[in-house]
């Protein structure tokens, strides 16, 4: 139905039946109850009945069933760590899950990343005429899940429907509320000369994942996309080494190689990397190969890179392999004072090169 | 990977590199006509192993940095077509036109879109009967048999919305120009081991005869690249000027017939324009007559294109291995991946965006990344 | 000359009358064109595949000779090499110019801990 695959967009049947009624003004097809209509997004009865039939049993509880224009919640403490983003990933469902997991933990990991508890979740839905009923209950049960995996409440919501064509299925914008913690407080600035660079898992799978379930590529790969929730690593890295953790990331468009830049840049450091230490699962490699991509800039969505003071960096390390997603974790490079702003990959035969932010999306290369 | 991972192996490449440094007993002078190759060797830092034993010169070999302007502008005027599906290899997308690019058109309400192979553009001009589909046959000898299939394929299935815009180059007309300028310095060639895949190296022994010249058919991993490397070092302190394989693993004399074949059939040789360089004598393959109607240029009025070519930019001398791309003033100033000037910055074989992306150490001063 | 990948043969089959397969890229599979090489390969080949098509089959006695070849040439270089890193790793220098470093050459990359 999306445009995304490139499938021809269906056009309603015609004979639609019209139901004459004062205030109503949008007609209600008939044939037409298992997929979204404008009347969806109106605030009338049909925006109800979805509120009623679909969001609330999912995500259920007191605030949320209060229904107020706003949510009212309580979060401790002179400060809160509040992060928002909006997911508009084509297509809507991949290998290892769907646009629903993306925006519960794109979000819950923001929050982690600053080393705050999150406790609520707003979930903003666009979604396009014509989206498949079926497919929203499946997004949003993915949501459902993450949600209580991560101990999240959804408060708040909104839904709006566009006309077919303008929103590629649908678009999800998720804002997270989380408490912070006085103690555990890593940041972009606080990298320093001599601290280990870690990553919690292998790289570029969510990206190949993506890709490869992209029609126009056509090609077949067995990565699924490492969509998870980052909240129990974090907790674990806290717990082991506290205030030695300098930054967290979560390395997600642009993959490891922006998020390193970024720190690299806030931090006024260096960062040196082996390129013999980067995590890259074999199928990723070679989907990177036939399409010219370079592993460190293919996005992911289920690690984190650690910034970790050298002393505890074993520590670090140890911790994230006693959970299961940070079985993998390694060490792949040392943060240095020398030439600030620049990560340098030094590559198996010695040299080193460089490894910049990105202009744009990369394109696969083919010749 | 097999055959792949094994030709990066450090132990190898680094036993290479002292064999060379151990032959040569002047500073040589070797030339690489093949963006993947110019892509190796800066991203892994060869030329900085091989010290000044070797200057590996770039030459131009970077398709999608050789094609004419005039033709970027007319993929962007059939891009802005409502009717036409514009379809690409993903290089092309950013390369800049005389005041936009594909990137921009698409932003703008073009429908362009990036395919693997030419046959996939093929399958999108059958599933869209209402629309046009046109492919942006880019290239050199490597991809003209897949382009020539989709073409063949196109007439063979009754196909009438699918065309192509073509801009196909040869190498050894490339190199016979290099060869001829009189400024020359190159010694001896790396010839591109998957042009020679397809169209063996036959071509390159009047050559190599006519102007004393070692050239040796050369892989794409760093292993394969020393290799080459260190054949054309001893040729040159053996006094010998041959045609040699080091790509043996893929490349015969004579080539692959059978796609030659097709090419002969689709295509034809004609004089073609290199952007940087200009006009290079049966450099070019153009679609035959009898293929007309699925050629792009025929097929939909393009009209006179008037270009405008930043006149800071050095992409021509960099083509010509005449200057390395950070002696250009604009380099890394005016011009960098996010505002490219010229070609040779934007796509991912171009010599500038190599060097700018791999090899940028500049003087702390000189300006950071941002 | 440029993306050619190696794969590994696993299925072939026509398709509308052109010869397609399907190509193993070590954990990636993609369908190919292999009207090129149609007549040379049987599934277990290798093939060196570009913008979807198969233009040559890896000749891997050649591949297998040359790289004995090389291998050859590394071994004798080998133990002269062992022997300078034991050196060098005692001096604290390294033999490559990184340009990441300051003038007196000291390294400043660690060996990476944590190794799995």
């Amino acid at each position: 139905m999306t445009k995304a695959g490139g499938a021809p967009v269906q056009e309603p049947a015609d004979g639609v039946s019209r139901i004459a009624s004062a205030g109503l003004t949008c007609p209600v097809p008939a044939g037409e109850a298992d997929r979204v209509l404008l009347g969806h997004g109106s605030g009338g009865k049909l925006s109800a009945a979805l509120l009623r039939e679909r969001f609330l049993p999912r995500f259920g509880n007191d605030v949320l069933e209060e229904l107020g224009d706003a949510a009212v919640v309580n979060v401790p403490g002179d400060e809160i760590a509040v992060s928002t983003d909006s997911f508009v990933v084509s297509p809507l469902e991949f290998p290892g899950g769907n646009i629903g997991h993306l925006a519960v933990h794109g979000t819950v990991n923001d929050l982690a990343m600053m080393g705050a508890e999150p406790l609520y979740l707003t979930a903003g839905f666009i979604l396009e005429e014509g989206l498949p009923l079926a497919l929203l209950d499946r997004v949003l049960d993915a949501m459902k899940e993450s949600a209580r995996e991560a101990g999240v409440i959804v408060v708040t919501g909104d839904t709006k429907v566009v006309e077919r064509g303008k929103a590629d299925g649908m678009f999800i914008n998720t804002t997270g509320i989380g408490q912070l913690d006085p103690d555990f407080r890593p940041g972009p600035t606080r990298a320093r000369d001599g601290d280990a660079v870690i990553v919690s898992g292998p790289i570029g799978r969510h990206g190949v994942a993506i890709m490869a379930a992209r029609e126009d590529l056509r090609f077949e790969v067995e990565v699924r996309s490492d969509t998870a929730c980052l909240v129990p690593l974090v907790q674990a890295l806290s717990a082991a080494c506290g205030p030695a953790i300098r930054s967290l990331r979560d390395p997600t468009r642009g993959g490891v190689a922006s998020a390193l830049n970024e720190i690299a840049a806030s931090s006024g450091v260096g960062i040196r990397l082996e390129e013999g230490s980067l995590p890259v699962p074999g199928p990723v490699r070679a989907a990177c190969e036939m399409l010219g991509l370079d592993p460190l800039y293919v996005a992911n969505e289920g690690i984190l890179v650690a910034i970790v003071a050298q002393e505890e960096a074993m520590s670090a390390l140890q911790a994230l392999h006693s959970h299961p997603i940070g079985a993998s974790a390694v060490r792949i490079g040392t943060v240095t004072a020398e030439r600030p702003g620049l990560v340098l990959l030094r590559t198996g035969l010695g040299p080193s090169r460089v490894v910049d932010m990105l202009p744009g999306d990369q394109l696969p290369r083919i010749c | 990977m097999k055959y792949l991972s094994e030709y990066r192996d450090p132990v190898l490449a680094r036993s290479l590199v002292d064999r060379i440094l151990g032959t040569a007993t002047r500073p040589r002078v070797l030339m690489e006509v093949c963006g993947g190759q110019t892509h190796t060797i800066v991203r892994q830092g060869l030329q900085e192993l091989l010290k000044d034993a070797v200057d590996m010169i770039h030459g131009p070999g970077c398709p999608v940095c050789v094609t004419p302007l005039e033709q970027i502008d007319r993929a962007l005027h059939l891009a802005s077509r409502p009717e036409v599906i514009f379809t690409s290899f993903g290089d092309m997308l950013r390369v800049p036109g005389s005041d936009a690019d594909l990137l921009q058109i698409r932003a703008r309400g073009g429908e362009v879109r990036v395919v693997y192979s030419p046959l996939d553009a093929l399958e999108i001009a059958r599933a869209h009967p209402d629309r046009e589909v046109v492919f942006f046959a880019v290239g050199f000898e490597t991809t003209a048999p897949a382009n020539a299939m989709s073409v063949w394929r196109a007439r063979e299935l009754g196909v009438t919305n699918f065309s192509v815009l073509v801009s196909h180059v040869t190498v050894p007309p490339a190199i016979r120009a290099i060869l001829d300028a009189p400024d020359n310095r190159v010694e001896a060639f790396l010839a591109a081991g998957h042009v020679c895949t397809v169209m063996g190296w036959r071509e390159y022994e009047p050559l190599a005869d006519e102007y004393a010249v070692p050239i040796v058919v050369t892989g794409f991993e760093p292993v394969d690249i020393l290799e080459g490397i260190y054949m054309a070092v001893r040729q040159l302190e053996e006094g010998r000027a041959e045609v040699e394989n080091q790509y043996a693993r893929s490349v015969r004399r004579s080539g692959n017939e059978p796609a030659q074949e097709l090419v002969a059939r689709v295509f034809q040789l004609v004089d073609r324009a290199w952007r940087g360089i200009g006009e290079i004598p049966s450099s070019g393959l153009g679609l035959r007559e009898e293929f007309s109607q699925f050629d792009a240029e025929k097929k939909f009025d393009l009209g006179s294109i008037r270009t405008s070519e930043p006149e800071e930019c050095m992409a021509g001398d960099v083509l010509r291995g005449r200057i390395k791309p950070f002696e250009c003033p604009e380099f890394g100033a005016a011009c960098t991946p996010e505002r490219p000037l010229g070609a040779p910055m934007v796509s991912s074989e171009g010599a500038c965006a190599a060097y700018y992306n791999y090899a940028r150490f500049q003087p702390e001063e000189a300006g950071e990344p941002a | 000359m440029c993306l050619g990948i190696p794969g590994k043969l696993t299925e072939m089959y026509g398709s509308e009358g052109l010869q397609m397969g399907m190509v193993d890229f070590g954990g990636v599979r993609r369908e190919v064109c292999l009207a090129y090489v149609a007549d040379e390969v049987k599934t277990g080949d290798y093939v060196i595949v570009h913008v979807g098509f198969a233009i040559s089959k890896v000749d891997e006695e050649e591949a297998r000779r040359t790289f004995k070849l090389l291998e050859e040439i590394s071994e004798l270089d080998e133990l002269e090499w062992m022997k300078e890193v034991a050196e060098k790793s005692l001096s604290g220098l390294e033999s490559d110019r990184d340009p990441s470093r300051d003038a007196s050459g000291t390294s400043d990359i660690p060996r990476p801990e944590g190794q799995s």
